[in-house]
């Protein structure tokens, strides 16, 4: 336990995040619309020690209703798109809708046509757009500190 | 007098089994079924039939790992299995809810829906559990939401071009994938790896594998709760995939792969310094995990997978290695630099949670000394050498960290007409909602990390 908080430290000791502001909070829901599974690993690593998202006031939520922000990841399948729907329809206002990855922003989509819904804003209204493929745990951090102004 | 060419094909698959083969997968292609056996040498064989008025015999019978192929071969391509009663849709989402789970009654039966969207940074996915109370009696997984048609979309281009199908299937197999998808083009193309492109690929999967261990172990204590121990594995994993970046600019290792041959080169000095590094790491993390009692107790015999249900539902992986079954591709793959590996199990060889634990701290020691002796050279670019003749279908299987991945790429004039990737989460995905089976609800998240399978690759 000790060990892991002096690497704590250390580990943050690199890393050039502004420092956190407890006065301001964002509650995320995550909906997987199709990725590769790239997106969901780098966004789990950024609420890991290195970036620790939580400290900037972000927290991963269980449901729609608690969400103030829609991640999206993916582009989004045809299976995807209702349920997507679903959990936008869910939220309170104001919320906004984070594409994340080049896949949820229509870059470089591989795959039927007929399976595929389009992107993230052909679907729902865009606030963020996270480039990358996927994004680094890094990115995100950036991103998401920008969003919470 | 001749016999039918159906029952042939039967036939020749019981012969097969029965001479130890494993049942490896099986497709549609062009009005022909093709079921892919493996030999314990590692030797793939293939056995035909025609599909006459839309039909072909089933072989979930001889085979019941061919459940899901046969389902999909019908969902996608429109063959129907004789003998496989009744033939639930697996990958068609446009039916009603009796069309495809199993009919589970009796006094105080009621169902469970989860997901698709999950509750965490998690895939998306169905389960529909039959539970009495706390008790799951039977699990309905339904996947394919993330079904992006990407074995459809990958023909008609070139062999190289169908390579990044292969990789956008999933990002945690990224590179078992596109190794098998380019193995299996060599076959076509009537290329051999050079020793120094066998080991340059051999190094990338192990890369592959380390992250994908180490985040395992992780996934195992969020599913306990132990927020020491998930944080303490995900600084490793984000270690080890800037390990990956250093050396090939990806996180993931994207496009380190290609057919006929690597092109990635790096000097591999600095990559033996933090290995060892995340070595001694990880080793001083496991050791907190052995003392953690309430960690430890929570582990034992839930979501039992036995040997033999192992060898039943086809089971790959350390998944099944957990349950005693000493299976590896690695230990014949004679196209990678595997000289000598054999396939390991846990001492307690249980097929439950514990030992599928045990099975990743054991595997990723075994990842951490094959890259330690591959790693002795700067890795070079180098291309496979001509060999023999090409052929019209070539087949690989590669171990990734979920279990044998088979790729299969059917060609013409250079060009795909049909690839299927039979993945290890593919694979392994029913043994997980037979495992549940028996268990407590609660359980399920916890058993379902043990197994960590990917959606993205099983869904493609």
């Amino acid at each position: 336990m000790l060990t892991l908080l002096k690497d704590l430290r250390r580990l943050r000791r690199q890393l050039d995040l502004p420092a956190p502001d407890h006065a301001r909070s964002l509650a995320v829901r995550h909906v997987d619309a199709g990725s590769c599974n790239g997106c969901e690993h780098e966004l789990t690593l950024a609420s890991g020690p290195h970036y620790d998202l939580a400290r900037f006031g972000f927290a991963v939520v269980a449901s729609p209703r608690h969400a103030d922000v829609l991640l999206v990841t993916g582009t989004v399948t045809t299976r995807m798109h209702a349920p997507l729907l679903a959990a936008y329809n869910a939220m309170p206002e104001p919320r906004r809708v984070v594409a994340f990855g080049d896949c949820a922003l229509g870059c470089g989509v591989l795959g039927l046509a007929s399976e595929l819904a389009g992107p993230v804003e052909d679907v729902l209204p865009v606030d963020l757009r996270v480039p990358g493929c996927p994004p680094t745990p890094a990115a995100i951090a950036a991103a998401l500190v920008e969003l919470v102004g | 007098m001749s016999r039918s060419p159906l029952n042939d094909y039967r036939t020749r698959i019981a012969a097969a089994l029965e001479g130890g083969s494993r049942f490896g997968g099986l497709h549609a292609s062009g009005g022909t079924v093709r079921t892919a056996l493996v030999a314990p040498s590692g030797a793939i064989q293939f056995e035909s039939a025609p599909v006459v008025d839309g039909r072909v015999t089933s072989i979930v019978d001889l085979a019941p790992a061919a459940n899901w192929d046969e389902r999909e071969a019908f969902d996608s391509y429109g063959v129907r299995f004789d003998g496989h009663e009744p033939l639930r849709p697996l990958v068609d989402h446009d039916l009603d809810l009796v069309s495809w789970t199993v009919p589970v009654r009796g006094p105080d039966a009621y169902q469970v829906a989860v997901g698709p969207i999950h509750a965490g940074v998690i895939e998306s996915g169905h389960f529909r559990f039959h539970v009495v109370g706390d008790l799951i009696l039977h699990l309905d997984a339904r996947l394919f939401y993330k079904h992006r048609g990407l074995e459809r979309a990958a023909e008609g281009h070139t062999l190289a071009e169908g390579l990044a199908y292969a990789g956008r299937a999933c990002a945690a197999c990224a590179v078992t994938n596109t190794v098998a998808y380019a193995q299996a083009c060599e076959q076509v193309l009537a290329l051999h790896p050079t020793a120094e492109v066998a080991r340059a690929r051999t190094i990338l999967l192990e890369l592959e594998r380390l992250w994908n261990h180490l985040n395992d172990i992780a996934a195992v204590c969020a599913g306990v709760g132990l927020a020491a121990g998930n944080m303490r594995f995900a600084a490793l994993t984000e270690r080890a995939r800037q390990l990956n970046a250093q050396l090939t600019g990806h996180r993931f290792l994207f496009g380190s792969v290609e057919v006929g041959g690597n092109r990635v080169a790096f000097d591999a000095t600095a990559a033996r310094a933090e290995l060892a590094e995340i070595r001694a790491e990880s080793e001083s993390a496991w050791r907190e995990l052995l003392f953690n009692a309430s960690f430890s107790d929570r582990l034992p015999d839930i979501g039992v997978v036995s040997l033999e249900d192992a060898v039943t539902f086809g089971a790959v992986g350390p998944a099944a290695r957990a349950s005693g079954l000493a299976e590896d591709a690695r230990a014949t793959s004679n196209l990678l630099a595997y000289d000598g590996f054999t396939a390991i199990v846990p001492h307690r060889a249980a097929g439950d949670v514990q030992a599928r634990l045990e099975q990743h701290a054991l595997e990723v020691q075994q990842t951490f000394d094959l890259l330690a002796s591959l790693l002795d050279a700067p890795v070079v670019a180098a291309s496979c050498e001509p060999a023999g003749n090409g052929r019209a279908i070539g087949a690989a299987r590669v171990e990734s960290p979920r279990g044998a991945t088979l790729c299969i790429v059917e060609s013409t004039n250079g060009r795909v007409d049909r690839v299927r990737l039979r993945t290890g989460s593919y694979a392994n995905w029913p043994v997980v909602a037979h495992a549940a089976a028996g268990c407590l609800l609660p359980d399920f998240p916890l058993i379902n990390k043990s197994f960590e399978l990917c959606y993205a690759c099983a869904d493609r």
